[in-house]
């Protein structure tokens, strides 16, 4: 029979500006991970994949997985290896996760992703995000750091579709309350519309709490087969169903759609997922989009086929992605609440949709059977979706 | 100077904290692009096989993958498609105001080319507007030529600005 990738267990240390050391925060993620399924053992795990993106700039180390099996105790035997893809990253160490445990390449596999981004003087980090973008180019340009690539992107949703600096703050509103009892997330604070409205100006229309923050952080999960899942846990088994990793540009000259709030990329993956998934925008009931920006959310929720092109704006702000609405998004605090040390934010949303699909979220989705996580990295350079089910694809 | 916390690095040039591309021949094919830049010219390569216009310039063509290109000049002259300004918490290397815009230079692979605006207050920039190119010096590096010894390698670097001066 087939083997189908399943994502087993998955857990994360407490995510913001933290005393601590990258491969201290992999540790205690993965203590997290472990004590979501205590039949599993670090010896029962072959392979590791480890995402991260700044080790090399803010932590001086690169070739990191030997560095993270090592402090975890892994003897991996199937694969130990690092991915950068930025903010994707805990995103992509699934995707080839999946394929490796569906090919019989590996068995368990570790997907774990972190950054420690803060550094003695602040100045460094924000210094290399021009290594983020198009270095030669963008960076260049001054555009390393995003809120005004964002900005931008802002202005012309506005611009085409009449979405309203309202609408990005009821984006803020809703996440920022998801995460008001998420002990892990950075933020915790109840947000009312009139202080995200009132909040001091970043990049214009862009204000505070329309930005995710810096994060040091990092997440761990475990994806394996269905088989193998049965023999550690009585939980519903959550089925990797379908992915996608679209990549149309690097350089923001060649942007892809026809203004940069048209996002082309994200469409087409959204296609091929949902066609390697067989399932339709419709049967996704909670989602994980990637809400770095307010606006982000606002554009996404329309190229992931939730609503029409150009009323995201309206989606949003009308409760639609509330519990109870159409499309409950972000229902731990997303990177708005979260915040977002890049690699392992893919985790996060995993974990956060398994546990939807496992009927154990903190803000619970009624009867969740479908859920869709989703990444944009680098100066929207690249979209990442992955669909989960309940039910494997027939 | 010393770096504080790490002496050791005191006259040391880090390639990994340079903020500005490598463009000397010695660690760049494309440096034509950067030579045409100090005599005022913005250039992009085309495939002399199919054609192809690439922006940024190239080695290779990206769709027949023809080594045998040629540097074209592109306008430096275009209309402002929508821009942002940032005043506050403005990044190390970059001075206040940091406006930022997406330019139409009327020709493909540039008819929305993202570009910093320079020589420019807050609040003047308009949506519409025509700016221009800008070349300006941007800091030498040191390159060590073995018995020659080290030479520096000297840089410009670009942006559009305003035709109407402010």
């Amino acid at each position: 029979m087939a083997r189908r990738a399943v994502i087993l267990a998955g857990g994360q240390c407490k995510w913001g500006v933290r005393e601590a050391h990258l491969v201290d925060l992999f540790q205690e993620a993965a203590k997290a991970c472990f004590e979501d399924i205590p039949t599993l053992k670090p010896k029962d795990v072959d392979g590791l994949i480890v995402a991260t993106s700044y080790s090399g700039r803010c932590s001086f180390q690169v070739n990191t997985a030997p560095v993270i099996a090592e402090r975890l105790g892994l003897k991996p035997t199937s694969i130990c290896t690092r991915c950068d893809t930025l903010c994707a990253g805990g995103s992509t160490g699934i995707i080839l996760a999946k394929g490796l445990v569906e090919a019989g390449v590996a068995d368990i596999v570790m997907v774990a992703g972190g950054e420690k981004l803060y550094t003695p003087q602040k100045w460094e980090v924000f210094y290399s995000e021009l290594a983020s973008v198009d270095h030669d180019w963008d960076g260049a340009q001054g555009m390393g750091l995003p809120p005004p690539f964002f900005a931008l992107t802002a202005k012309e949703h506005m611009k085409y579709y009449g979405t309203k600096k309202e609408d990005l703050a009821m984006v803020s509103v809703t996440n920022y309350n998801y995460a008001v009892d998420n002990p892990v997330a950075q933020m915790q604070k109840a947000l009312t519309l009139e202080e995200a409205m009132n909040a001091p100006e970043v990049v214009p229309p862009l204000t505070l709490y329309d930005c995710c923050p810096i994060t040091d952080g990092a997440a761990a999960c475990i994806i394996t087969t269905d088989e193998i899942a049965k023999k550690f846990t009585d939980r519903p088994l959550v089925y990797i169903r379908g992915t996608a990793q679209v990549c149309l540009n690097s350089v923001t000259a060649n942007f892809p759609g026809e203004h940069l709030a048209d996002w082309k990329h994200l469409r087409i993956a959204a296609e091929k997922a949902y066609k390697s998934a067989k399932v339709a925008p419709s049967d996704i009931k909670v989602a994980q989009t990637h809400d770095c920006f307010s606006i982000s959310e606002i554009i996404e929720v329309e190229e992931l086929g939730f609503c029409k092109k150009g009323e995201g704006g309206a989606f949003c702000s009308s409760g639609q992605i509330k519990i109870g609405g159409k499309v409950p998004i972000n229902t731990d605090g997303g990177l708005l609440a979260c915040g977002h040390p890049f690699g392992a934010t893919g985790i996060r949303q995993a974990i956060e949709i398994m546990k939807q699909l496992q009927g154990r979220a903190r803000h619970q989705v009624k009867d969740a059977d479908i859920g869709l996580t989703h990444n944009l990295s680098g100066a929207n350079a690249e979209h990442t979706i992955i669909i989960y089910g309940r039910e494997p694809v027939k | 100077m010393a770096v504080v916390g790490i002496p050791i690095l005191e006259n040391l040039y880090p390639v990994t904290m340079d903020m500005w591309p490598l463009e000397a021949k010695e660690f760049n094919r494309i440096w034509q692009f950067y030579e045409n830049l100090k005599q005022g010219r913005f250039t992009t390569t085309k495939c002399k096989d199919c054609g192809k216009v690439a922006y940024p310039p190239r080695v290779i063509c990206p769709e027949c993958y023809s080594e045998n290109l040629e540097y074209i000049d592109l306008p430096k002259r275009g209309k402002v498609i929508v821009f942002s300004e940032e005043v506050r918490g403005v990044p190390l290397g970059f001075e206040a105001p940091l406006i930022h815009a997406v330019i139409d230079l009327g020709v493909e692979p540039v008819r929305r080319l993202l570009s910093r605006i320079i020589n420019c207050p807050a609040g003047y920039l308009k949506e519409g507007d025509e700016v221009q190119l800008v070349v300006f010096q941007i800091p030498s590096h040191p390159i060590e030529k073995g018995k020659q010894g080290t030479i520096m390698a000297e840089r410009v670097f670009f942006a559009f600005e305003p035709v109407k001066k402010p």
